[in-house]
C-alpha cells in the first residue's frame, strides 16, 4: 500500500493542471507506523549486540551461550594469551556518542581485565591497548593504554563488582571510560576506522558480562550527551543572525503559507504594540497574502469535514483548481467525502457515493493506493481501529486541507510555476537545507556525529526539559 | 627550446587548474534539490516549532489562536503566560517596582536566587528615576539600595557608578552612557526577567526557532570550506543560490 503511494509522486495524473503534487507536502505523514519505517531507515546503523565468538583466539577465554560474558580458561604465561573479546559489530558513528559498559563479576587472580576499542585486525590474544590502533582501560593497575608503549595513569583500578564504562563522544573526538557511574577521563581519539567494542581477561577465574546497551546503564549516558550538544548548541548560538526579527519574520510567514488567519492577527497584533524593535523593517509583503481569508475559510470546512461546501466555494472562489474532475485535487477531495461518510457511519451513502465519484479514478494507476486504502475501511465493523484508522482522523483532513491550500496558491499568477513556494513554506525550505547541509557536513568527518533531523532535535527539547 | 617553453608553460596551468578542482566537492544543483527533496519532515514538527515560539515569547493570544486552528497542543499552560507577559510588560513600560511585586507574586524565590537579575531590575529603577528628574530621589534610591550591592559586588559597583553618572549630565544622552536611557535597555531587563520566569517554571528560555536558524549560518560555513553548493543566502525567500565554482 505504501509502496504504491510512492509511486504516485513519479506517475503523472492524466489531465492534470498545475499539478502540484501532494506527496511532498509536510502533512503526506499521517500514519505514524509509515513515519517510523521512513525514520528508522534513516537512522538504520548495525550495532553492536553480544560478544563476537567467531574471531576470538579460542584458547583463552570462553564466551557463554547468550554472548555476554566471558571467562578466563588460559594459564597466563606471558602477554600474548589474553583472552580478549571484540563485540559483534562495531561502534555505530553517525549518532554523537557511543558507549558500553562491563561488569566485573570475578576479577580473579591477578584482576587484570580490561576495557576498551579496537579496530578489525587487532591480534585476538593481547589486551586492548598493547597494540597500535587500540585503547583500553585496565582494571589491575588503573592505566590507561593506548597503543604500543608503557601505560599512562588515567584512573582508580577496578575490581570485583566494579561496572566500568567506555564510550567514544564523536562530537569531540574523544574516548571515555567511566566507573561505577562516574566519569574516570577522556582522551583524544586518534584512531580511525570501525571500531569494536573490546572487554578482555587475563588470569585464572576472571569473568565479565557485558551490556550493549539491553539493560540501562550505570552511567547516565543520556545525561552527559545532552551536556555534549548544549556545547555545541552554545557553539552555534553564538552566532549572529543578520537581522534579530528574522524569527518574527519567518514564522509570520508559516502562518500566511497555511492560511491561518487568525493567528496571523494575533500576532501582528500584538507585535504592533511591541517596542519598534521587534517589528518587521519593511520586507517586501511575501506572496503567500494571496487568498489568504479564502484559503482559511477552505482549511475550516475541511478540518470539520464539510467536503460539500467546501467544493461549492471551490467553485465559487477557484473554479480552476476543480476544474479537471481527474485532477489529484478532485481525487483527494472526493476520497475525504467518503471517508467522511464512513466516520458519520453512513455506509450505504458511502457506498453510492464511491460508485458516483470514485470509481473513475480506480482507472488511473496514480491513485491505486490512496484509492485502495480508503474504499478498505468499508471491510470494517470498527474502521477506526484498524490498521487503516488513521485516514479517519484528523491528520487525513490536514492533509486534503494543506493540498487545497497549495492547490489555491498556484492559481495566483505570481506562483503559478513555482510548485516550491506552494507546496513549501519559507520555514520548511530552511528546515530542508539546514538537513542537507547538516548531512553533508558530516560526510566530512568520516560519517561521525550527529546530523539533524527535525524531530530528533524536537525530542530532545522535551528530554531536558523533564530533567 | 622553444617545445619545451610552451610545454613548461602548459604543465602549469594543468597543475594549476587540477589543484582548484581538487580543494572541494562540487554538488550540482540538480543533485542538490534532489537531496533537499528527499529530507523528510512532518507538519506536526513544524507546527511545535511555531507553537514553542508563540509560547516562550509570549504571544498568548496567537499562541491560543494557533491551538484552535493547527490543532497543535501549547506545551505549558497559557495562563502562566499572560501572567509572565505582565511582567514584562511592566518593565518594557517602566514600571519596574510593579514588575516586582507581579515576580513575587507569581514565585517569590526567583529574585532570591537571581540576584544579578535583582540588581538588573534595581539599576533599572535608578534610570527611570533618573529620566523622570526625580534627582532627589534618584540619588536616595542609589544610595539606600544600591550602594550595598556594589560593595559586595565589583561589576555592579561599576554599573551603579555608570548610571549615576547620567545625573551629571544635563541631556542625559550625551552622557557616555547614554545608550542605559534607551528603550533598547529596558527590553534587556525584560528579556533577562522573561528568561528567569521561564526557567523557575522548568521551560527552556529561549524559543528554538533562532537556534535552529543560527545553526544553518553555521553550518553552510562550516561546508563551505569542504564543498561548493546552492546556499541560502536571503532567509526571507529561502532562495537557492547557484554554486560558485
Amino acid at each position: 500500500m505504501i509502496a504504491n503511494q510512492e509511486a504516485e509522486a513519479a506517475v503523472p495524473v492524466p489531465g492534470a493542471v498545475t499539478a502540484v503534487d501532494p506527496m511532498r507536502l509536510a502533512s503526506r505523514w499521517r500514519s505514524p507506523e509509515e513515519w517510523e519505517r521512513a525514520v528508522k531507515e534513516l537512522e538504520a546503523e548495525p550495532l553492536p549486540s553480544e560478544l563476537n565468538t567467531f574471531n576470538s583466539s579460542g584458547l583463552f577465554a570462553v564466551v557463554s551461550t547468550d554472548k555476554l560474558s566471558v571467562r578466563y580458561l588460559g594459564s597466563h604465561n606471558h602477554g600474548h594469551d589474553v583472552g580478549v573479546v571484540q563485540a559483534d559489530r562495531p561502534a555505530p558513528t553517525r549518532r554523537a556518542v557511543y558507549y558500553f559498559e562491563m561488569g566485573v563479576k570475578n576479577a580473579g587472580f591477578k584482576g587484570q581485565t580490561s576495557i576498551g576499542f579496537t579496530n578489525e585486525s587487532f591480534k585476538m590474544r593481547r589486551q586492548p591497548g598493547w597494540e597500535s590502533n587500540s585503547c583500553g582501560y585496565h582494571g589491575d593497575d588503573g592505566k590507561l593504554y593506548r597503543g604500543q608503549g608503557p601505560g599512562e595513569s588515567f584512573g582508580p583500578k577496578f575490581t570485583t563488582g566494579d561496572t566500568i564504562g567506555a564510550g567514544i563522544n564523536y562530537l569531540s573526538q574523544e574516548f571515555f571510560f567511566t566507573k561505577n557511574g562516574s566519569l574516570v577521563g577522556a582522551f583524544a581519539k586518534d584512531i580511525k576506522g570501525p571500531l569494536y567494542p573490546t572487554i578482555a581477561v587475563h588470569s585464572h577465574g576472571e569473568e565479565l558480562t557485558v551490556n550493549f546497551g539491553k539493560e540501562p546503564f550505570c552511567f547516565d549516558i543520556e545525561g552527559y550527551i545532552l551536556e555534549e550538544k548544549m556545547r555545541q548548541q552554545s557553539v552555534t548560538d553564538k552566532v549572529k543572525l543578520e537581522e534579530p526579527n528574522i524569527s518574527h519574520w519567518i514564522v509570520r510567514s508559516y502562518l500566511l503559507h497555511y492560511g491561518y488567519q487568525d493567528t496571523l492577527n494575533s500576532f501582528d497584533m500584538a507585535n504592533a504594540t511591541e517596542p519598534p524593535a521587534t517589528c518587521q523593517n519593511g520586507h517586501r509583503e511575501p506572496p503567500e497574502t494571496y487568498g489568504l481569508s479564502h484559503r482559511k475559510l477552505l482549511r475550516q470546512l475541511i478540518m470539520s469535514g464539510d467536503i460539500d461546501s467546501t467544493f461549492k466555494r471551490l467553485e465559487e472562489w477557484y473554479p480552476q483548481v476543480i476544474k479537471d474532475e481527474k485532477s489529484v485535487i478532485c481525487f483527494l477531495l472526493h476520497s475525504q467525502r467518503f471517508i467522511e461518510y464512513i466516520r458519520d457511519e453512513q455506509l450505504e451513502d458511502a457506498v453510492k457515493y464511491a460508485r458516483t465519484s470514485l470509481a473513475s479514478f480506480l482507472t488511473h494507476k496514480a491513485f491505486e493506493g490512496l484509492i485502495e486504502d480508503s474504499v478498505a475501511l468499508l471491510a470494517y465493523e470498527k474502521p477506526a481501529e484498524s490498521s487503516i484508522g488513521y485516514l479517519l482522523d484528523s491528520p487525513q483532513r490536514e492533509f486534503v486541507a494543506d493540498a487545497v491550500n497549495a492547490a489555491v496558491l498556484s492559481t495566483n499568477p505570481v506562483m503559478k510555476d513555482d510548485h516550491e513556494g506552494c507546496l513549501y513554506s519559507c520555514l520548511e525550505r530552511l528546515l530542508r537545507q539546514l538537513t542537507v547541509c547538516s548531512f553533508e557536513q558530516r560526510t566530512f568527518n568520516n560519517n561521525q556525529g550527529d546530523a539533524f533531523l527535525l524531530h530528533k532535535e524536537l525530542r530532545s527539547c522535551e528530554r531536558s526539559r523533564c530533567s | 627550446m622553444f617545445l619545451s617553453r610552451i610545454v613548461l608553460r602548459d604543465l602549469d596551468s594543468i597543475d594549476s587548474l587540477a589543484s582548484m578542482a581538487s580543494s572541494k566537492k562540487v554538488v550540482t544543483r540538480d543533485e542538490w534539490e534532489r537531496k533537499l527533496r528527499d529530507v523528510k519532515i512532518r507538519k506536526e514538527d513544524m507546527n511545535r516549532l511555531v507553537m514553542n515560539f508563540l509560547v516562550t515569547e509570549g504571544f498568548v493570544d496567537a499562541a491560543d489562536k494557533f491551538r484552535i486552528e493547527s490543532g497543535t497542543q501549547p506545551e505549558i499552560d497559557l495562563a502562566t503566560i499572560t501572567d509572565r507577559m505582565e511582567v514584562k510588560k511592566a518593565v518594557q513600560s517602566g514600571n519596574v517596582q510593579e514588575a516586582i511585586e507581579k515576580i513575587n507574586d507569581l514565585n517569590p524565590t526567583i529574585l532570591d536566587t537571581n540576584p544579578q537579575l535583582y540588581f538588573h531590575l534595581q539599576q533599572q529603577k535608578l534610570i527611570e528615576l533618573i529620566r523622570a528628574g526625580k534627582v532627589s530621589e534618584a540619588l536616595e534610591f542609589a544610595q539606600e539600595e544600591l550602594a550595598p550591592r556594589g560593595e559586595e559586588n565589583q561589576t555592579f559597583l561599576e554599573e551603579i557608578e555608570k548610571t549615576v553618572a547620567l545625573l551629571v549630565f544635563e541631556d542625559g544622552k550625551n552622557c557616555p552612557y547614554g545608550e542605559l536611557l534607551d528603550v533598547s535597555q529596558r527590553l534587556k531587563t525584560a528579556s533577562e526577567v522573561n528568561a528567569a520566569i521561564l526557567t523557575s517554571q522548568s521551560h527552556e528560555k529561549d524559543p528554538k526557532l533562532p537556534s535552529l536558524l543560527k545553526m544553518l549560518l553555521w553550518t553552510q560555513n562550516q561546508l563551505d570550506e569542504k564543498a561548493a553548493y546552492p546556499r541560502i543566502k536571503d532567509f526571507t525567500t529561502a532562495a537557492l543560490e547557484d554554486p560558485s565554482i
